[in-house]
């Protein structure tokens, strides 16, 4: 489909693209051809537009939620228990997969 | 534990022992986890580059390296986790796992790779292998392919003269609208949404974290964007802004969804 206007490309295949053009993931070729269009088609400008702003609205609503700090401390507490213990351990529930190695001296020369 | 184990891991080689005990504990889980598609709790390096790093640095250098490097990335892989699990203590679990495994299995990873992404694959892998299958979710089929959305419909607009009113709408909503939309859609196409729009990573990342191929992660992406992009349009219209529905096609037709 297009938007009826003469394009060197049609609108469908801009919009096909439209994703791999916002994420800078698009070819430069293809960068090319695909800022033309949009600088000449109004439509696909737009659509383009809303969906730069969804990808906008997910990093704004999503962000990052800092470590609290208890969990940060129980973290480097078990880091710090695996300097002095070697735990080399399969996912939980692999029973069969557990393989335990004290190392007492981690820091041997 | 007899000495001489303990010296083959803790002195200079120790990497390379440490690897193959990782290797053969993967092929033990392999066996229960064959339906994963996720193999390898640890990526895997081929090369012998990590084995000389690792085997050319001392255990406390390494461990500076382990906390110079990869402790900044725990806020990340956290805010990841709790995105993943949706409970802060399965999170917390899941991250402490995560940067546990990490830590023993430091001497593989090369430095001056990208390790957010190595880490976030570790992550990712515990998710799915144990997690996940906690929690009973449907598996979903990951035959998506590239073909499958770009062959099987035409992307299309519609020509309203509303559609910067459409992004102002979206632009109001609240957080806690774009939060539920994300909770809303297929776990996979959810986390390539957030490795993307909210990690920055490539899709060549994306692929080495998901271990899928490069299409199917744009496969991903554009089924998750679409339905997200559905969903907001959705709530924005019945919190009573302004939307015309798009011209593009609603929540995307796969075959996942079909089957």
């Amino acid at each position: 489909m297009s938007c009826g206007k003469p394009h060197a490309h049609d609108c469908s295949e801009v919009l096909r693209r439209v994703y791999t053009f916002i994420d800078g993931e698009a070819t430069s070729a293809d960068c090319v051809w695909i800022q033309e269009h949009l600088d000449e088609c109004g439509p696909c400008l737009q659509e383009y537009g809303i969906d730069r702003k969804v990808k906008e609205l997910v990093s704004r609503a999503c962000g990052r939620d800092p470590v609290p700090q208890d969990v940060r401390d129980r973290m480097l507490g078990r880091i710090s228990t695996i300097r002095t213990t070697t735990v080399i351990q399969g996912d939980a529930g692999y029973s069969a997969g557990r393989v335990e190695i004290t190392r007492v001296q981690f820091d041997q020369e | 534990m007899p000495t001489d184990v303990l010296d083959r891991i803790a002195v200079a080689g120790g990497g390379r022992q440490l690897r193959l005990v990782s290797r053969e504990m993967s092929d033990l889980k392999n066996a229960e986890a064959h339906d994963s598609g996720h193999t390898d709790s640890v990526p895997y390096i081929a090369d012998d580059e990590a084995s000389r790093v690792a085997s050319d640095e001392t255990p406390e250098q390494r461990d500076a390296r382990f906390e110079h490097d990869a402790l900044p990335l725990l806020d990340a892989l956290y805010g990841a986790a709790l995105r993943l699990t949706r409970n802060p203590s399965d999170a917390e679990d899941l991250v402490q796992e995560t940067f546990a495994k990490a830590y023993s299995s430091f001497h593989q990873f090369r430095p001056g790779t990208n390790l957010k992404a190595w880490l976030y694959r570790i992550q990712t892998n515990n998710f799915i292998n144990t997690y996940r299958k906690q929690q009973r979710e449907p598996l979903l089929s990951s035959t998506d392919d590239v073909e499958d959305w770009q062959m099987a419909k035409a992307e299309s607009h519609t020509s309203s003269g509303l559609k910067s009113a459409e992004t102002e709408a979206l632009e109001n909503l609240p957080d806690e609208d774009i939060r539920a939309a994300m909770l809303a859609i297929p776990e996979d196409f959810r986390t390539a949404v957030y490795l993307a729009d909210l990690e920055g990573f490539s899709y060549k990342e994306i692929a080495d974290i998901m271990e899928t191929p490069v299409g199917t992660v744009m496969s991903r992406l554009h089924r998750g964007r679409r339905q997200l992009r559905d969903l907001l349009e959705d709530y924005a219209h019945e919190r009573g802004f302004v939307v015309v529905r798009s011209g593009a096609p609603s929540a995307v037709p796969t075959s996942e969804e079909a089957s």
